[in-house]
């Protein structure tokens, strides 16, 4: 006997009514969305379950019983314990974790405004490192989760509806700061959950040594569509510009450079009091840039169909000149309930992204740092500004005329895809079928004309047209098995196999002489220069895995996983490796003991261990190959490039968690916290070898040379702690106020490397046993020599073992005004051995602190981020402290060592008659033939790179729906927001926030394209219906 | 899935397991020894060390190249380590191929093919460690680089046992290499014109004074067998040899096969480095500005040496109407390199020759250089000497310059011959150095003279760059403020590269025997 119920559904956190509120009959087709009132009507019978639920809210179960007005509270589920986490191959409330898994929600991703998904993930997701490695466009990010696991980086395997990402899977045609992320859109994002302990990845076996993050896009839910706009517009800038000379302050340093050097005075220099400021080139380059989005989605469904469709489009332009990104992307996820034992659905993402990235292929901030001021833009008479040819060494480029000119643009069509059909054989037993595909297409055009800017020309055109395809494909069939036994024992079983496929091929091809500038299509360059390439790859993996959940009495928890996997990178002999894990979790609250106790809500201990395997090499490790290139000999010729190790094996992980969940106070203080251990031996790495090997190592470049074999080279280890504080800590009627914390200690260090290699050498890293990866290594320095005394406190010492450096202002001698290296190993020389470790660029801690405060309608969002303890390397100090340079100076280099006579009549090139005028200084002298190597690597550039930084403040406003019903809208926000809004560092570059793929050459700052601080203005609103 | 669903090999590249199935194979393997590994070596050191260490040019600015000017190399120096790399990257390729050839060919190809590529590439290893042995001593012998994955630290070997396993691969390819071959193949005359070198070389080491005789038999004996038995002559023009048109002409024993097109860092960029203009070279460079002579060299060639001069470097106001035609010829505005200069890819007739890629395919061993080798040898240990054969091969690379035959060689004469001949190619400081093994004296006094001022007034000396005034002839040094190391034997010793010094510390101590 049905019966028509009706009430209102309500926020608990301000009493506000809830619209869109799925009210649905368990078991049964029946439901319906709540009104603009929060209202709602449904049909049920006495002894019926209601379920309502809603994103972001607590979901709640009422019986139906004789009364026939249900009004229901809804509880927002900040770390809400019976949210739904995605786990792989299934879902399980979190309060039945025994794994450790961060999540992040479609409300926080809102806040934040990113352009691509990984960037949402920052400081949001306790044990998550990330970094943004180009503040371009659509620049990559860095993710790291629980520490560095290997010396080639560790990004974690991407899970997008079902769609494996690989971890080192890329753009067809990567590179250049592209991040192959970037094509799906934010907005469709439901959640994101990172897996981050063995017991929870290791059902994904070979692919997630490094973590696993698993995003799942919006889905419709049973009701009348729900028709949303979010739109908004922002403004992007520097937020900090470097302080360089102006135009007077060159002249008088070039004047009293030409004095002491001997060169003639420039003429117009003759008086720089008269002269303007000049060119300040990074004014020239950077720009204050728009940035819009638009995103139309429509989603509901009915008892048997569900549907989310989206559409997107994106356009950001760069801050720095030659950099802009667009993507339009359109999103549909359906899902069938075909019969009472089959449903079927499909994800499908398409996206197309097309972006420049002549910035940071050209190089053109580290130019626009170097280039001097006396040069203008643009010349009076059009022409691009550029060096005088007649001053010797002046050559530089013109950074905003190539920024301009030189074309390199990328386009890519993505589709993924994911199709499903599930079957229900009895009430405990489904097979789920998924076909998951991702498809990608580029281009990238590249044109690099003929042009003359001053002294710095270039007489021939080229241009390189690339088209390249990536096919990855997968196929999964695994069972569900779930029952629960005498009400107390709850089993749930998973087994399945999966099989996946990629292949890649792309061709590439140039010419040069180009009859016209402007005429750019490959065809039109001289077709006798033409040179051509073509790649072709594929790989293949296989799985059988099975997961095991008992739960006893809800008190008692164990997860076991077990995967067998085969991956085609590792010959016969090793294809096949085995991941397993185990995990139980303790529910103390539910003991008997606790039960009482009404101010804790949740307390979990979590116990986990477990093996995972790595892959991450290229394919074909284990065998050699040859390519073809040209001779003088009749053409073609073979040669090696590729050296194979046929023992090449896994790499495995074993990694330990311990961890505490626990909530109090009716949830409003609830806790997360971690602390692990994970070893990883038999790391996969291309051999850094002396060159007498002839090889280079994977990633390099040195025509000629072999690439060096993959190798099993040693062991790392990571043990860290890291923990989530969320807190309510003002609840009333109108005003709200909670926050997040999250923290992220990780201690990286080397446990082992193969015997005979000693320390793997990066360019200004050197990575030993019992240090952290990628740590700066140079020489230390103690001042400059600033008189005679000097020199006898630190002799002038060898620095080749042949003999002592001679004390002179000469060709190839050291004089006062040079660098005192320290002689660290006493041996009365300076050469390698006396160089040392001059700290990490891996921060000791990484940490987000979200506010957010609700004040009737309005919503308040600040949240912060920082880092602790790492150094950078600025780089751009190596040229812009050095007063010998012939370009772009920083006005410190004006306050270079001044060398004074004693006796104004005595010799200039006697030491006891020579002091430095300016002793506190730090920049050398000005000579052009100092022997002294004052500007190799050295702790003179190594910066702190901690920082705090105000990542974003959001402002919104909700209209109330007394007003909404009115103009028959659902709901409306309308916001303000600034991101990157302040940064709180001592360091002296654009941004210490420097992310780097390669942990070998971590922090190191030469020209970094920075994150902009963007202004935005936007609103959502959703229709009723 | 099948079991073969994870066999993935590459889909691009040919591998290891299937090449090296047929002779055409092989020829494909060999040939790529005969140019890229060889890029790093020839770009700038072949002339900075060969030529500027030497004294016979300067570049003023390039702070590496002036290390070698004034005997200042620091491990770090990058053209060390860049020569280094070059010569072990041609000795792995060749140990990859010696093993393949030896490991994975089958029986049905036929023997010949085998031992003639075995020959090829025995030769160009010794080639390389030849370079090796001469401007370091003693050096790692690297026999399988497979082995360096479980073992990457090796020691140096004796000098005496790199020399040993020099001599046992070019008897080898004496003994395996056709008398006859495509244009720019090696053949027996290479290896043995070669292992003349090599055995003249030796015959100095560890010696005081004099040298080894059986050592100078050995490289009159194969010497000879080149000059008297091969049947090759001397190209008759000694401008010709140094243009594209006559790449890989008769008398070129050994020559780096540079391609055209094939991008940075892989083919010949000689030119680009060294030619003293852009417009005679296309795509850029031409960046030779400041590189020229030394007033030594210059002083060394007679008036009546003027084809090899103006083939060698150019004087301020000299035509060479064929660099850069179209443009009308190239005037010479300064005193600049010539040699290696061959101009645009319009006047080579080579589209895709741009700035990375000369097709010159400069030499390594001709024949002229197997004369004065022969003539050296048979001199011996003779103050001088009056020998017909001698003279007779002395005398015909100087005809072909066009200069006065002699009739008397001494040591000097045949040290000042070679200088002049095989100046800007890279030879003469191997010529300083074979001196330096038996009369070490000698050599540093050589180098001391080129150093020490021969006019206080404007500190000027031999090794120093100069102008030229077309109109009266006169060649005015420049003023010379460079520190000079004072040179000793060690100066005929390089520096091991700090990079591998770091790497393998094995290699500062004392070296071991191989044999």
């Amino acid at each position: 006997q049905s019966i028509k119920i009706t009430g209102k559904i309500t926020s608990a956190d301000n009493n506000q009514p809830l619209p869109g509120v799925t009210i649905k009959v368990k078991d049964s087709p029946t439901g319906t969305l709540s009104g603009a009132d929060g209202s709602y009507t449904i049909n049920a019978k006495n002894g019926d379950v209601l379920v309502f639920s809603f994103i972001s809210y607590v979901t709640q179960q009422i019986y139906v019983g004789s009364s026939a007005v249900i009004n229901v509270t809804l509880k927002p589920s900040t770390n809400d314990l019976s949210e739904v986490v995605v786990i792989g191959y299934g879902t399980r409330k979190r309060s039945d974790l025994t794994g450790s898994i961060s999540s992040v929600t479609a409300a926080d991703i809102a806040k934040s405004q990113p352009t691509t998904i990984d960037q949402a993930l920052q400081g949001r997701a306790a044990g998550v490192i990330v970094q943004q490695v180009s503040g371009q466009p659509g620049g990559d990010v860095n993710v790291q989760i629980r520490g560095l696991g290997g010396f080639v980086g560790s990004p974690p395997l991407y899970v997008i509806d079902g769609v494996q990402i690989p971890p080192n899977g890329q753009s067809a045609i990567p590179g250049n700061g592209t991040n192959p992320l970037s094509s799906i859109n934010p907005s469709d994002i439901a959640s994101i959950d990172v897996l981050k302990d063995a017991s929870a990845t290791a059902i994904y076996g070979s692919q997630a040594s490094n973590g696993v993050i698993i995003i799942t896009t919006k889905k419709g839910t049973a009701g009348p569509p729900l028709i949303s706009y979010d739109g908004y517009q922002g403004w992007q800038k520097l937020p900090k510009y470097y302080d360089v000379m102006d135009l007077r302050q060159y002249a008088t340093f070039m004047n009293e450079k030409g004095v002491i050097i001997g060169y003639d005075m420039r003429p117009q220099f003759a008086n720089p009091q008269y002269l303007g400021v000049g060119t300040n080139w990074q004014k020239a380059l950077f720009r204050t840039a728009p940035m819009l989005n638009h995103n139309l989605s429509i989603s509901g469904g009915d008892a048997r169909t569900r549907y989310y469709i989206s559409g997107t489009y994106f356009s950001q332009q760069g801050i720095a000149l030659g950099s802009d990104f667009k993507r339009t992307s359109v999103k549909a996820n359906i899902d069938n309930k075909t019969t009472n034992w089959l449903k079927v659905g499909i994800n499908l993402n398409m996206a197309h992204v097309a972006e420049n990235v002549t910035t940071s292929n050209t190089g053109v901030i580290n130019q626009a740092l170097n280039q001097t001021p006396d040069v203008a833009v643009v010349n009076p008479d059009g022409t691009w500004g550029g060096n005088d040819p007649n001053i010797y060494g002046a050559t530089g480029t013109n950074p905003f005329a190539i920024a301009t000119i030189v074309k390199d643009f990328k386009s890519r069509y993505q589709l993924f895809s994911n199709a499903y059909a599930e079957i229900q054989f009895t009430q405990d037993l489904t097979l789920r079928n998924e076909v998951a595909g991702n498809f990608d297409f580029a281009t990238e055009d590249y044109f690099n004309p003929s042009y003359v800017m001053g002294a710095y020309s270039k007489t021939t055109n080229s241009g390189t047209a690339t088209s390249a395809q990536n096919f990855y494909n997968s196929i999964s069939n695994y069972l569900t098995y779930q029952h629960t036994f005498a009400k107390k024992y709850w089993v749930n079983v998973v087994a399945g196999h999966e099989a996946q496929l990629l292949k890649s091929n792309g061709v590439s091809a140039t010419r040069t002489n180009f009859a016209s500038n402007n005429v750019q299509t490959i065809s039109t360059g001289d077709a006798t220069t033409a040179t051509n390439t073509g790649v072709k790859g594929q790989g293949a993996l296989e799985a059988y895995f099975g997961r095991a959940n008992f739960t006893y009495d809800d008190r008692y928890l164990l997860t076991a996983t077990v995967r067998h996997d085969g991956s085609s990178k590792f010959s016969e002999a090793n294809r096949w490796n085995t991941t397993y894990s185990g995990a139980l979790a303790w529910k103390i609250n539910h003991e008997s003991f606790l039960k009482g106790v009404k101010a804790i809500n949740d307390l979990k201990l979590r116990l986990g261990y477990g093996l995972v395997n790595n892959q991450n090499i290229a394919e074909y490790a284990y065998g050699s190959t040859l390519n073809t290139i040209s001779t003088g000999l009749s053409g073609n010729s073979q040669i090696t490039v590729t050296t194979g190790n046929p023992n090449i094996k896994w790499e495995t992980t074993k990694s330990y968690n311990v961890g505490l969940d626990a909530a109090v106070l009716s949830g409003r203080i609830s806790f997360s916290a971690d602390a692990y251990y994970r070893k990883t031996n038999n790391l996969l790495l291309s051999l850094t070898m002396p060159y007498y090997s002839g090889t280079f190592p994977a990633g390099g470049y040195s025509p000629g040379a072999v690439q060096a074999p993959y190798v099993n080279i040693g062991a790392v280890s990571n043990k860290g702690f890291e923990f989530t504080l969320s807190t309510q800590n003002i609840k009333s009627k109108d005003f709200n106020w909670n926050s997040n914390i999250t923290f992220t200690r990780n201690i990286n260090k080397v446990l082992q490397l193969v015997d005979g290699t000693p320390a793997i050498n990066g360019q200004v890293s050197k990575t030993v046993v019992g240090r952290s990866i990628g740590e700066f290594y140079g020489y230390q320095t103690l001042g400059i020599y600033k008189n005679a005394a000097d020199f006898t406190k630190y002799p002038a010492l060898s620095q080749n073992g042949s003999g002592a450096i001679p004390i002179t202002p000469g060709t190839g001698g050291v004089w006062v005004g040079d660098v005192i290296f320290k002689d660290i190993n006493g041996d009365g020389k300076i050469d390698a051995n006396d160089q040392t470790f001059l700290g990490s660029p891996l921060p000791k801690f990484q940490y987000g602190i979200n506010n957010s405060f609700n004040y009737k309608n309005f919503d308040l969002n600040v949240f912060m981020t920082g880092e602790y303890g790492n150094k950078i390397y600025n780089q751009l100090k190596v040229n812009g402290d050095n007063p010998n340079q012939n370009f772009g100076y920083f006005p410190s280099v004006l306050n270079f060592a001044k060398i004074g006579l004693i006796d104004p009549a005595g010799s200039t090139s006697d030491i006891n008659n020579v002091y430095i005028t300016n002793p506190s200084t730090n920049i050398t002298r000005i000579s052009q033939s100092s022997g002294n190597d004052n500007q190799r690597f050295s702790d003179k550039y190594i910066e702190s790179g901690s920082f705090l930084k105000c990542k974003s403040i959001a402002l919104g406003y909700n209209f109330s729906n007394n007003l909404l019903n009115k103009i028959k809208l659902r709901s409306l926000r309308v916001y303000v927001n600034v991101t990157n809004v302040f940064t709180i560092t001592k360091y002296t570059g654009y941004d210490p926030e420097i992310g780097s793929w390669n942990p070998l050459q971590a922090g190191i700052d030469n020209g970094y394209y920075a994150q902009p601080r963007v202004y935005t203005v936007g609103l959502n609103v959703s229709l009723n219906n | 899935c099948k079991k073969d669903y994870l066999n993935r090999p590459p889909l691009t590249g040919i591998t290891t397991d299937n090449f090296y199935k047929s002779g055409s194979d092989l020829r494909l393997a060999t040939a790529t020894l005969y140019a890229q590994p060889w890029a790093g070596w020839n770009n700038f050191p072949l002339l900075g060390i060969g030529d500027i260490m030497s004294g016979n040019m300067l570049q003023p600015y390039n702070a590496d190249l002036v290390q070698f000017t004034s005997f200042s190399i620091t491990p770090q120096n990058s053209y060390l380590a860049q020569s280094w790399t070059s010569f072990y990257d041609v000795v792995a390729h060749c140990n990859i191929n010696i093993k393949a050839i030896n490991t994975k060919m089958p029986d049905s190809v036929a023997v010949k093919s085998k031992t003639g590529a075995l020959g090829e590439i025995k030769f160009i290893r010794a080639t390389s460690y030849f370079y090796l042995a001469q401007l370091w001593g003693a050096v790692p012998i690297i026999e399988d680089n497979d082995k360096l994955i479980a073992n990457p630290l090796v020691p140096r070997h004796k000098l005496t046992d790199v020399y040993k396993f020099i001599i046992n691969d070019l008897r080898y390819a004496v003994a395996n290499l056709p008398k006859t071959d495509q244009p720019g193949r090696v053949t027996t005359w290479s290896a043995q014109g070669m292992l003349a070198k090599v055995y003249l070389t030796r015959a100095g080491l560890g010696q005081n004074g004099s040298r080894n005789q059986s050592d100078l038999d050995s490289a009159a004996y194969y010497a000879g067998s080149v000059c008297n038995t091969s049947g090759l002559t001397l190209l008759p023009s000694y401008y010709n040899l140094f243009r594209t048109q006559f790449n890989d002409n008769p008398e070129s024993l050994f020559a780096f096969q540079w391609a055209p097109g094939v991008g940075y860092g892989q083919g010949n960029a000689i030119q680009t480095q060294f030619a003293p203009s852009s417009s005679l070279v296309t795509g850029g460079g031409g960046w030779g500005g400041a590189i020229g002579p030394t007033i030594d060299l210059a002083n060394q060639y007679t008036t009546q040496d003027s084809v090899r001069r103006k083939a060698t470097f150019m004087l301020t106001g000299d035509k060479y109407p064929e660099l850069n035609a179209a443009g009308g010829g190239y005037t010479a505005t300064g005193v600049n390199v010539k040699k290696h200069v061959v101009g645009t890819a319009a006047d080579n007739n080579s589209p895709t020759m741009d700035l990375w890629s000369s097709i010159e395919h400069n030499a390594v061993l001709r024949l002229a250089d197997v004369y004065l080798i022969y003539a050296e040898a048979l001199l011996g240990n003779n103050a001088s000497t009056t020998n017909a054969i001698a003279l007779q091969y002395f005398n015909a690379v100087r005809t072909r310059a066009g200069v006065d035959k002699v009739t008397m060689l001494t040591p000097d004469v045949i040290m000042n011959e070679r200088r002049i001949e095989l100046a800007f190619e890279g030879q003469y400081w191997f010529d300083l150095v074979r001196l330096s093994y038996y009369n070490p004296q000698k050599a540093i006094s050589i180098i001391r003279v080129q150093i020490t001022p021969t006019n206080s007034q404007n500190n000027s000396m031999p090794r120093t760059q100069f102008s030229y005034d077309p109109a009266t002839g006169i060649k005015t040094p420049a003023a010379n403020s460079l520190i000079f190391t004072p040179p000793s034997i060690n100066t005929f010793t390089l520096p091991i590269p700090a990079n591998d010094q770091t790497a393998d510390p094995k290699l500062l101590e004392a070296p071991v025997p191989y044999y």
